[in-house]
């Protein structure tokens, strides 16, 4: 007797996300199947992003096999995002980092110019986070989104504290959300609930907090992997969403990738590989060979 | 369904001073209020009574017994306090609580065989918090079997299987379920024992105003499978009309979304889907959020 391999389908649907305008844009999410599960019925018509990082100031914690790559654009965001394009990214992630009242306090305004001087540089997509200050971003977020205005970027992080007043922004310039909790299930759909009052669900990207390896990764892993099958396997409305895993910068905070490149590397890659595997969409990196890396192990050759 | 009246809690400030200072009226009024909303016990929670346990808790049980004739749940972790309290009861106390603990086993169980009483016990034993169906099973039938033989019958035995939040993150809705399933076969497995839940710790860390529809909803879920009793609030005005049977609309609901019927919740009033969409939340068939009334 043949055998036949039994093949699981599902009801739930990840939205697909587009992020960015024309030829400059991406999509992501739109899986009816849980990540990998080629085998089971349904497709992912949009395999995993890469995008790396740019901040808007000189790195000043970053290990000099991190900084080699960009060596001579590390002090210009416009340029070292162009850069990040002709290595192969499928998007820019800019981080304003700078106007964190705890690093540069630098203004809205300013960040909202460069914002807007790298979208317009680059020929890929563009992602943009605050620095992580709710009360900060609130601020920082909506100039950037007007600055922006139209482009349909995706911007974050939208957080439980500043939902409301960044949402709006980001509403009313068309732009996508990077819905953010810190590492909490039912945080993250209460955040998505809400935030759904008046923003669409259909422009929602799920952030539930990245951590690295061995440094608490299993938690992120569990949370991803529960938020995928709960949207695919049960359908639930606000976990339906593709997911972001904002990762590099955990990666290379840690001792372990500053202590060399190949370490580093494999810190970062094993992370990401481990993240796809849990259901991410998108992943931010910081150096261009783990995306090379990772694409390698994951691509079918 | 038999209800001890959480009131009298050690945790409440307001408790704490009456009892450090013996204000008899604080702990009366509360007590009165209890028997006069319909609980059936009175639990007294005094917690671990470090300072004068003896005396502190003979003065509680008095000052109550003075107020109310109902019956007494002597609720701390204190053996020299448990046993004044047990001695001091006019009627047959509820021992509350024991466990399959060593130390429990040792000090608490043979109280219980001494003052004749009824005793709950719980399913922690010295490994912890058993995590599933199964594990809890097989550690309440090992307890039960240990009080057996110190000559404690099944039918003066109220399991506890012990309520978590249903807000703990990933995990607490998968505790609601095994809770309800536990109380489902538990008098398959031990036939003749009693149960009861400390049932508003389902709504631990939940916001205030939204506690009472968990603990009004999860009492309908478990009751329909079974539940003998539970410590809860019995102030609780729309709690204590569906313990006494005068919703019976609002318990229909509950028990058809319990079996997965589709409802459709467009004919329903706004407290008709609150309880719908509460009890999806318990049987785990929608993920929790503290939104869940919004979504």
């Amino acid at each position: 007797m043949e055998y036949k391999a039994p093949a699981e389908s599902y009801t739930g649907v990840v939205r697909e996300i587009t992020i960015g305008k024309g030829k400059k844009s991406l999509k992501i999410g739109g899986e009816n199947i849980l990540p990998f599960h080629f085998f089971d019925q349904g497709s992912n018509p949009n395999p995993v992003k890469f995008a790396l990082e740019v901040l808007d100031m000189e790195p000043q914690d970053w290990p000099e096999h991190l900084i080699q790559p960009f060596r001579d654009v590390i002090d210009d965001p416009v340029k070292w995002a162009k850069k990040c394009e002709e290595l192969g990214a499928d998007a820019v992630f800019l981080r304003l980092v700078s106007t964190d009242p705890a690093v540069k306090d630098s203004s809205a305004d300013e960040a909202a110019a460069l914002a807007k001087k790298v979208a317009e540089a680059i020929n890929i997509p563009l992602i943009i986070y605050g620095s992580g200050d709710d009360k900060k971003d609130a601020e920082v977020l909506p100039k950037v989104a007007e600055a922006c205005d139209d482009m349909n970027l995706l911007i974050g992080p939208v957080q439980k504290e500043n939902y409301e007043i960044v949402g709006r922004a980001l509403l009313d310039h068309g732009h996508n959300a990077s819905a953010l909790s810190p590492l909490d299930i039912n945080l993250l759909k209460e955040l998505n609930v809400k935030l759904c009052k008046f923003f669409p669900a259909e422009k929602i990207v799920i952030d539930p907090e990245s951590a690295a390896l061995g440094y608490g990764m299993e938690y992120s892993f569990s949370l991803m992997e529960r938020v995928k099958q709960i949207g695919i396997i049960t359908k639930d409305n606000m976990t339906m969403m593709p997911i972001i895993a904002d990762l590099g910068g955990e990666c290379w905070k840690t001792k372990q990738a500053k202590e060399n490149k190949e370490q580093g590397l494999l810190w970062e890659g094993i992370t990401a590989l481990s993240l796809l595997l849990a259901g991410a969409d998108i992943l931010i990196l910081r150096h261009p060979d783990t995306v090379s890396l990772v694409k390698e192990t994951t691509e079918v050759k | 369904m038999v209800i001890i009246g959480e009131n009298i809690h050690v945790i409440a400030q307001a408790v704490s001073t009456a009892i450090r200072e013996k204000d008899a009226k604080v702990i009366q009024d509360l007590a009165k209020a209890q028997a006069e909303a319909g609980a059936d016990y009175i639990d007294l929670n005094v917690g671990p009574m470090k300072k004068d346990p003896e005396e502190n808790m003979q003065w509680l049980v008095s000052t109550v017994q003075e107020v109310t004739d109902l019956l007494l749940s002597i609720d701390t972790m204190n053996p020299v306090a448990m046993e004044a309290g047990l001695k001091a009861c006019q009627k047959r106390p509820l021992l509350n609580s024991a466990s399959g603990k060593t130390d429990s086993k040792e000090q608490m169980l043979p109280l219980a065989q001494k003052y004749n009483c009824d005793v709950v016990i719980s399913v922690m034993t010295d490994k912890g918090m058993p995590p599933d169906v199964d594990s809890k099973i097989e550690s309440i039938m090992d307890t039960v079997a240990y009080a057996n033989e110190l000559g404690i019958p099944n039918e003066d035995i109220w399991v506890d299987p012990i309520i978590l939040p249903v807000s703990t993150a990933g995990e607490g809705q998968r505790f609601a379920v095994a809770c309800l399933e536990f109380i489902k076969i538990l008098e398959d497995v031990l036939p003749g024992i009693k149960s009861t839940v400390g049932l508003s710790n389902v709504s631990n860390g939940v916001p205030n105003e939204l506690r009472p529809l968990l603990n009004r909803t999860y009492m309908i879920m478990l009751d329909r499978n079974g539940l003998y009793s539970a410590i809860a609030d019995p102030l609780d005005k729309e709690f204590m009309d569906l313990v006494k049977g005068k919703m019976p609309e609002i318990v229909e609901l509950v028990y058809k979304t319990m079996d997965g019927e589709d409802i459709d919740l467009s004919p329903l009033s706004q407290k008709e889907v609150e309880y719908v969409k509460t009890a999806k939340v318990l049987t785990g068939e929608n993920l929790y959020s503290d939104a869940w009334l919004e979504s």
